[in-house]
């Protein structure tokens, strides 16, 4: 809200500058946004007569004026062109506050005293030439103060209200938190002298819903001149960001702003049929609002209607058909206390919000109602020309009640906070703020006043006592010794360890949003009825919630590799999300991307090697290494299905299955995908694992493996084998044939090309003997290597040369 | 071999010791060595061995002759070792054989993004300060994000959380980690201490201050007779770990679910609360929103406000980050852009 320090002062003694003002309103719990000066920002500055000009004697530019200010004679040094015996103009004298801060002082310039300055318009911060200085109109009389004379100065306020206190929207309600804050008195407003009776009587008033509208005053002021506000009336709308209108609006706008009741006033002549109602709407109700919109009403619209329309949107906004205008006579005057919850409905059904609704749905003083009626009346009157005159109110309703009385002790309110503060100081705090506050031996009765609606409970009499004496008063206790010991949840643990491990394994960690688009789940083949979607997204980019991790890290490969990337390497642990009936199913997984060289730049070797499948199946391998009980299925074959195997190449992708279930796939990117996201220049590693799931599964403690401290035994053999035969099946046949001897079995080198038989390639294996007690004998080892040549024959292999 | 032929052998072999010149490198003098005490045809070696061709006597005088000769070859020998494998070091080290400023060849190693890191630190201080790790879904009911935090319906408080509402399902992204706070009291009996760290939403335009996605670090502490002066006190210690410094300002402000509330700001970590851009000269960093529980709360999760009480707290991870980071664009967090990851290395000290 925007607050003038003037109008805060018409309520409240302040000695304060804004600058003084703000940390106290930080202290009560109300942040300065901002501070905006406006008027003249120096002192000391008077008007005076230049007597003399002559030649400064050791500067060509500069002249030597003799100044008088009607009371004495300066000698100034002046650098102005322009300066001229016999002009009016301002002088800073020696101690003038210039603005941003700047004192005068008593000057040498160039060997010659100067007793102050000839002020430029810029030097003043005032519109004006700064190559020159300002000369004033002849007749201008002397010695003047030179700010006085542009009229009052203001400082001006953007002042944050928290929803809870919508008695701050207006002067009168801050002046009446700082009144309390710094014990100063509150200033009342001088009585408004009584306006003549008019002859005529309000319209009835019939409230329909008077649980919507508790309290309803109206008053029929007629023979008003509407015309356009005197100039202390619009400068004070102007000064807090409101274009005055006329005289009628305007002194609903000032109410608005001087004590926060929102008020309408409404062209008497254009409301038809003897009454006033205010109602719900009725479905097919429409409304030209005062913006010039139209509106289409619904049932949970309260409204203002004549006999036979809408006329104001209750609360919200009035109606253009029946706005006051030059041609308005009779204005029927509307105060009125609506149901916040009603207005906040209307309002946001509408998508129509207004200073009025703001206050309403936060809450009005409903004390503030009768006041309001009553003082806007007599300003019309005063301001309406000779034949205005208003009639009695017509009261529909009452008051609603009042906050209900709060008992509490000072020690209660001391074992909230936690503090100490004297008996003697929280009363005074509370009853600076409270209706009455009576003490009855250690009890405090404290009843609110009626702006104070959102004080209940003694927690809001303690943060109440903790504002006004302090926050900072209250003490700091060390933090008290835990009950229990702390836990991480097992999936965050298992997230952490995967974080590190994925880390460790040399890839970047990514954060992606969790939304995307229709066009993105097309593109990937996923349908978007079976994602779940945003009523109100943020944009076309932002309507599904993400399916699957892997759409957002395909994006940021793109992107990677158009900034100029030439290999990616990220992961991301983060939720996936699913419709399921009536709710959307969350799940925790981890996915990774590779693409481009595995390592960075190696300037011993021309160029590493692109991450391939084999890289992602070695990452995955070692990331689930330790875990039980895992089988690793060609996609092809897997006998499950996840929703995002259609970012995998059937053929080049591994479905790892657990005793709990599918626990993720690693591989290849589909190449149908590579291309839609342009990722088709390089291969593409993928794996993408359910951590939920991961996280059942039961991972033994290591366990110390004895090895042997005698010397082991090598031995390589360079097969001749099928090229379709499986790797897989020819390291299970050297172990099996090879017996117990046999510690490891090596795949050392597949070599295929010049020399060999077309449909063969040649492989070669590292088998390593060794037993934990003594060194084997060599015709130990030969028999163990016997024994793996006749498996590996058995399956077709054959002994190289 | 005779006495002759033997003494004739010595003598031989002594000549040619005593004319040898000092070997240029070390595969010389093994040659040396071999040419005396290699195991065939060499000159002492041959001595030694046909001393047992000789008689008594003659071995007792021949004996001493050829031994002195060994000691005297072998401390040769060691003498011009020494001297070779020394000038053979020197050599070594006053050659610059490789240039050092080469780059060195970098180890794959990823990072954590520095969302990650900045959690990490967050939740291991205050898992040290005993609370423990809670988590929620970010796909919540209104009933878990707002009423039972006590913003009705219709409460203009809603107007603090744009929020993202599900199609085809009563659903919200729950707009703050505080919903959690509601399962964990549902879900447990007081006392408890808890912190939720997590992903919220909130529907506000993205710039370089907002983010419709972020992450929030949530603590909540239940009790009997906590109060707000524990709250600083816990709050004091927190940052003390986390900024080096428990300089704060606590400022009244307001959350539907704490009451009392504040709004908490830091001393600036930059300028030392002496005023410079970054706190825009106020010398302060707001960080921190917290409060007692609201009793209210704690009547939605059926705990009882006049026996239990306690107190929360939540600050922003991105804005922690951005501050201590130097990051002035949010969106950088979610650009997911190599060169950004890569800066933000957990350092060793």
């Amino acid at each position: 809200m925007k607050v003038s320090l003037n109008w805060l002062k018409e309520h409240v003694a302040l000695e304060l500058s804004a600058k003084e003002l703000a940390p106290k309103l930080m202290a009560l719990g109300f942040e300065v946004a901002s501070i905006e000066s406006k008027g003249p920002q120096f002192r000391g500055v008077v008007t005076a007569k230049v007597l003399d000009v002559v030649q400064h004697p050791n500067a060509d530019r500069l002249r030597l004026c003799t100044v008088d200010d009607g009371a004495a004679k300066f000698s100034v040094v002046c650098g102005a062109p322009n300066v001229a015996a016999g002009q009016t103009v301002a002088l800073a004298r020696v101690g003038a506050e210039l603005p941003g801060g700047k004192k005068l002082g008593p000057a040498k310039i160039r060997g010659v005293d100067s007793q102050g300055m000839l002020c430029s318009g810029a030097e003043l911060g005032m519109p004006g030439d700064a190559a020159g200085i300002m000369v004033l109109g002849e007749g201008t009389p002397l010695g003047q103060d030179f700010a006085a004379m542009q009229g009052p100065g203001d400082e001006l306020l953007e002042v944050e209200i928290t929803p809870n206190r919508p008695d701050c929207l207006s002067h009168r309600g801050l002046a009446r938190e700082l009144a309390a804050y710094l014990r100063v008195p509150l200033k009342s407003a001088p009585p408004a002298p009584v306006p003549p009776q008019a002859s005529e009587t309000c319209p009835l008033i019939s409230v329909e819903s008077p649980e919507a509208c508790p309290l309803y005053i109206g008053r029929l002021i007629t023979g008003v001149k509407v015309g356009p506000s005197p100039a202390w009336l619009a400068a004070k709308l102007e000064a807090v960001g409101l274009k005055p209108i006329n005289n009628v609006v305007d002194v609903t706008n000032y109410m608005l702003m001087d004590i926060g009741q929102p008020m309408h006033g409404f062209d008497a002549s254009r409301l038809t049929g003897p009454e006033i109602r205010v109602r719900f709407a009725r479905s097919g109700e429409t409304i030209k609002a005062l913006d010039g919109k139209s509106y289409a009403l619904s049932l949970d619209n309260l409204l203002i209607a004549d006999s036979s329309h809408p006329v104001a949107i209750a609360g919200v906004m009035g109606g253009e058909e029946t706005g006051t205008t030059g041609q308005t006579v009779n204005v029927l005057l509307e105060s009125a206390y609506f149901r916040p919850s009603v207005v906040r409905k209307s309002s946001q059904k509408l998508r129509l919000k207004s200073d009025s609704s703001y206050r309403f749905e936060r809450g009005v003083d409903p004390g503030a109602v009768a006041e309001a009626s009553e003082r806007a009346a007599a300003l019309i009157v005063q301001l309406g020309g000779p034949e205005a005159k208003v009639s009695a109110p017509r009261v529909a309703g009452a008051q609603p009640a009042a906050p209900k009385p709060i008992t509490v002790s000072v020690s209660r309110l001391n074992e909230i906070l936690g503090s100490a503060f004297p008996e003697a100081d929280v009363e005074g705090a509370l009853r600076a703020i409270a209706q009455s506050l009576q003490v009855e031996s250690t009890k405090l009765h404290f009843t609110p006043p009626t702006h104070r609606g959102d004080l209940e409970t003694v927690w809001d009499l303690a943060e109440e006592t903790a504002r006004l004496l302090g926050y900072d008063n209250v003490p700091s206790v060390a933090a008290p010794i835990s009950p229990r010991p702390a836990k991480l949840t097992p999936y965050e643990s298992l997230a952490e360890r995967c974080r590190s491990r994925l880390a460790a394994l040399g890839l970047l960690e990514a954060y992606n949003y969790d939304f995307v688009s229709e066009k993105a789940l097309k593109q990937a083949g996923l349908s978007p009825d079976s994602c779940a979607k945003l009523a109100n997204p943020l944009s076309d980019d932002w309507t599904y919630l993400r399916p699957t991790l892997l759409l957002g890290l395909l994006a940021n490969a793109a992107t990677n590799l158009n900034r100029g990337a030439s290999s990616v390497r990220l992961f991301e642990l983060g939720t996936r999300y699913k419709p399921v009936k009536g709710h959307v199913a969350e799940k925790r997984h981890a996915a990774g991307l590779m693409l481009g060289p595995v390592s960075e730049r190696f300037w011993q070797a021309a160029r590493t090697p692109d991450a391939g499948f084999y890289d992602a199946k070695g990452l995955a391998e070692d990331l689930l290494s330790g875990l039980p009980g895992l089988a690793w299925t060609p996609l092809r074959q897997a006998k499950t299905q996840l929703e995002d195997d259609v970012f995998f190449h059937p053929g080049a992708s591994l479905r790892v299955e657990s005793p709990k279930g599918p626990l993720g796939t690693v591989g290849l990117l589909h190449p149908t995908i590579a291309r839609a996201w342009g990722l088709d220049r390089q291969p593409v590693a993928l794996f993408d694992f359910d951590l939920e799931r991961l996280a059942k599964l039961e991972s033994p403690r290591a366990r110390f493996a004895p090895y042997s401290q005698f010397p082991v035994s090598r031995r390589d053999l360079s097969l001749l084998v099928d090229t379709g035969k499986p790797y897989a099946e020819l390291e299970a046949a050297a172990r099996q044939g090879a017996g117990a001897p046999l510690q490891s079995v090596e795949l050392v080198d597949v070599f295929t090309g010049k020399g060999l038989p077309a449909g063969k390639h040649s492989v070669t294996l590292r088998l390593t003997f060794g037993v934990l007690d003594r060194t084997l004998t060599e015709p130990e080892v030969l028999a163990g290597v016997d024994g793996a040549l006749g498996a590996l024959k058995a399956l077709g292999a054959e002994l190289r040369g | 071999m005779t006495r002759q032929d033997w003494d004739n052998a010595f003598e031989q072999a002594s000549a040619v010791l005593r004319a040898s010149k000092p070997a240029a490198n070390l595969q010389e003098l093994e040659e040396v060595r071999l040419a005396f005490l290699g195991r065939k045809g060499a000159l002492l070696t041959d001595l030694l061995k046909s001393l047992k061709d000789l008689s008594i006597e003659d071995k007792r005088d021949c004996g001493p002759k050829v031994n002195a000769l060994k000691a005297e070859l072998e401390s040769r020998i060691e003498l011009q070792r020494n001297a070779l494998e020394r000038a053979a070091d020197e050599a070594s080290l006053s050659a610059s054989a490789i240039d050092l400023t080469l780059p060195g060849f970098k180890p794959a190693r990823g990072r954590l993004h520095p969302l990650t890191q900045t959690l990490r630190e967050m939740t291991s201080i205050l898992s040290l300060m005993g609370f423990s790790w809670a988590e929620g879904p970010f796909v919540e009911d209104d009933a878990n994000n707002f009423t039972k935090l006590n913003i009705p319906e219709d409460h203009p408080a809603r107007d603090m959380h744009d929020t993202f509402y599900l199609a085809d399902v009563p659903r919200l992204l729950r707009t703050h980690t505080s919903p959690v706070q509601i399962r964990s009291m549902e879900g447990q009996k007081p006392p408890l201490r808890i912190m939720c760290p997590g992903r919220v939403f909130r529907h506000e335009a993205v710039d370089a201050t907002h983010s419709a996605v972020f992450h929030q670090v949530e603590g909540l502490y239940v009790a009997e007779r906590v109060t707000f002066a524990d709250l600083k006190g816990t709050l004091a210690e927190f940052m003390q770990k986390l900024l080096g410094s428990s300089a704060m300002r606590f400022r009244p402000s307001f959350f539907p679910f704490t009451e009392p509330s504040t709004e908490v700001d830091v001393k600036c970590l930059f300028c030392r609360g002496e005023g410079c851009g970054i706190c825009k000269q106020s010398g302060w960093i707001e960080l921190l929103g917290a409060g007692l529980v609201h009793p209210n709360v704690f009547k939605a999760v059926g705990y009882d406000p006049e026996k239990w009480s306690g107190f929360a707290f939540g600050i922003g991870v991105e804005r922690l980050a951005m501050l201590r980071l130097g990051v002035k664009d949010i969106r950088g967090f979610y650009e997911n852009d190599q060169r950004f990851l890569r800066q933000f290395d957990e350092s060793l000290a």
